[in-house]
């Protein structure tokens, strides 16, 4: 399974100079930077720089560029855990439970969780890539769009169940979401929900809904207080907790390895990767908990789930842009533009002609995540200060942030006036009980749930007999029936053999 | 007693009014998608979708209805999030023409106020310095155009 020359000639390639080496360091620091700032993407950070890797040599700009990668992956979820902002779609779930956990007084142990799950989960995402780059590369073929459109189904319907007071209220919020998520351009080629604004033909730009529901509706609540943090002596940035945290993540291997086994999987699949592994490996690591309910709270094993799986599809949508020659998402589109550049091509006939530069591109990813370690821990009590602030200055500056970065996002005011919006709804939502979450997911995969349907559609020419030839749909479709009316057939079941 | 149960029933009149809020816009969508087409590629989601979102508010409006017990408190304070809410939807909407450099100084200034600052020079040099520089830093990081006042007319940046 592993060619052992090839091994011999990928080390060889990494440490008989520095060379490589000397881009890696800048890389993860331009990663970490893009990353916890939102509204500047990962993907935008490699565009930039992109031109730089045209004086490098291919194995010196795959391990920039991969650095940035890595460095951002783990970056997106700084303003997640302390602001309540994910810097990318892939940190929407570290948000879920590293907020509530900054908000307890546990920053510190937050973000120390979420640099040890990034930093393991590559390192094992990068293991699984290493022996088993081609079989991952024929089972994401069997992928089809019928699975992802129940994997959809199914993972709304468990947020919006698990993570509101009230299901009904969970579940209106998530098939709310899932219907915004579908406004602008339909496949039959009309508009529909656009109300005649050209900002939204290309559909609700969803990053900065996310912002808006998430942060900005959160920060007129906390308009009065005098601190993110209230209790004085639990603001201190201590490295010895954020130590902690990364044990804490050390001590949760199946979650760690759970998460990155999502990841590499999910994170494989093109144009689905980390914004929907991390979701899933929190939903999965939520229904295996015995406290679910705690979930939401500030669960580190949240952050764990979450943190392991975005940093491990990384290495699966390397998986596929190695094996296939196709990008997964936007930061692989770049480093498939940067094998252009270098005239490389991807694909089977790269893995067989070139597998020492393969290998060498994964063993430096190993190389990264124990670099990533270093810089993390001198980055994030720079960062963890943020809990000093008084609210007074720490509000109207992170929501002029969050607008500066929707622009960023959107290049025009749609992407502020978006924020606008959806933070006036999140702030309703928020009162009367609906779940934000399951509505931010909802948004962010709509228009992928309806375009997957409509793919199922054309391919089973409308029968549903076709549903029968696909075992992994009807499994997926079987548990959200479970997750739904299980537990209350179970009650009932039970009542009757009762009496 | 009396007032208690007054808000008691303005709480749940307000959870009524979001319900058939959701429902409504979500009968309005699906009206605008139905009339810019009935092929079944526009409406293989929104149509069944929108009927469940309806269907679910429903029952959730029956449940409010018939339960007796007083509703769960709202979370967050009208009279705390009203005037910020209102602040930053002014200074969105005034963006086109106040720009991102003098809006976001203004915002900044305005909401310190509101917050009880009032030591001038901080509330000044701050919401001055902190508009600059993030205006400063997004132009010079965007590949986009942005709308600015005191810094000048909208400039194209980018650092390479």
């Amino acid at each position: 399974m592993i060619d052992l020359a090839a091994l011999s000639s990928a080390l060889d390639m990494l440490f008989s100079s520095a060379g490589p080496w000397l881009v890696v360091v800048p890389g993860i620091l331009i990663g970490l930077v893009f990353g916890a700032i939102p509204g500047l993407q990962i993907s935008m950070a490699m565009a930039i720089f992109l031109p730089v890797t045209l004086y490098l040599d291919f194995m010196q700009a795959m391990l920039f560029l991969t650095a940035i990668f890595t460095g951002g992956s783990f970056g997106g979820s700084i303003p997640a855990i302390l602001m309540n902002i994910p810097g990318t779609s892939s940190a929407i779930a570290t948000a879920f439970d590293g907020y509530p956990m900054s908000r307890n007084g546990d920053h510190n142990l937050a973000l120390g969780v979420a640099l040890g799950a990034s930093c393991i989960g590559v390192i094992i995402g990068y293991s699984i890539l290493f022996l088993l780059i081609n079989p991952i590369s024929q089972l994401v073929l069997r992928v089809g769009p019928a699975e992802m459109a129940a994997v959809i189904l199914w993972g709304i319907t468990l947020i919006g169940s698990l993570s509101s007071g009230s299901i009904l209220k969970g579940l209106i919020s998530g098939l709310a979401g899932l219907l915004v998520g579908t406004i602008g351009y339909s496949e039959a080629g009309v508009t529909r929900g656009t109300f005649g604004s050209p900002y939204l033909l290309d559909g609700v730009p969803v990053i900065p809904a996310m912002i808006g529901m998430f942060a900005a509706s959160e920060l007129f609540r906390l308009a009065k207080q005098d601190y993110l943090v209230e209790d004085r002596a639990a603001r201190q940035v201590d490295v010895r907790r954020i130590l902690a945290g990364f044990r804490r993540a050390i001590a949760k291997p199946w979650i760690v390895l759970r998460g990155s086994l999502i990841g590499v999987f999910v994170g494989s699949v093109p144009g689905v990767g980390s914004s929907v592994a991390n979701l899933l490996s929190y939903m999965a690591t939520q229904r295996g908990s015995d406290e679910p309910g705690s979930f939401g709270k500030g669960n580190p094993a949240g952050v764990v789930a979450s943190e392991s799986a975005n940093s491990t599809s990384e290495a699966g949508s390397m998986a596929t842009l190695l094996a296939l020659g196709i990008p997964g998402g936007g930061a692989t589109a770049v480093m498939l533009a940067a094998f252009a550049m270098h005239n490389i091509t991807g694909g089977p006939q790269f893995i067989r002609e070139q597998t020492d530069v393969v290998y060498a591109i994964i063993i430096a990813n190993f190389g990264q995540a124990f670099l990533l370690i270093g810089l993390g821990l001198v980055f994030i009590p720079l960062l963890a200060n943020v809990v000093k602030v008084p609210m007074t200055y720490l509000v109207p500056s992170v929501l002029s942030m969050a607008v500066f970065g929707a622009f960023g996002l959107t290049g025009d005011l749609s992407g502020p006036l978006t924020v606008l919006v959806f933070s006036l709804v999140g702030w309703v939502f928020r009162r009367y009980g609906y779940s934000v979450p399951a509505a931010v997911v909802g948004i962010l995969l709509g228009g992928m749930a309806e375009d997957a349907i409509v793919y199922s559609y054309q391919i089973s020419g409308g029968q549903w007999s076709y549903l029968l030839e696909r075992p992994i749909t009807l499994a997926i479709l079987s548990l959200l029936a479970a997750s739904l009316f299980g537990s209350k057939a179970v009650e009932t079941l039970q009542r009757r053999t009762g009496r | 007693m009396r007032r208690n149960q007054g808000t008691y029933g303005r709480q749940r009149v307000a959870d009524m009014a979001v319900l058939l809020m959701l429902a409504g816009l979500s009968a309005l969508y699906c009206y605008d998608a139905v009339s810019a087409s009935t092929h079944i590629y526009n409406l293989i989601l929104v149509l069944p979708l929108t009927a469940l979102v309806i269907a679910i508010c429903m029952a959730q409006f029956v449940i409010i209805l018939r339960d007796k017990a007083p509703p769960a408190e709202p979370a967050g304070r009208a009279a705390v999030a009203g005037p910020v809410m209102l602040l930053f939807a002014a200074y969105v909407l005034s963006l086109n023409w106040l720009g991102f450099d003098a809006g976001t100084c203004l915002f900044t200034g305005i909401f310190l106020y509101l917050q009880g600052e009032r030591r001038w020079p901080w509330l000044i040099g701050y919401s001055v310095a902190f508009a600059l520089l993030v205006t400063l830093f997004f132009r010079a990081m965007l590949p986009y155009p942005m709308p600015t006042l005191v810094l000048g007319l909208a400039q194209t940046g980018g650092p390479l």
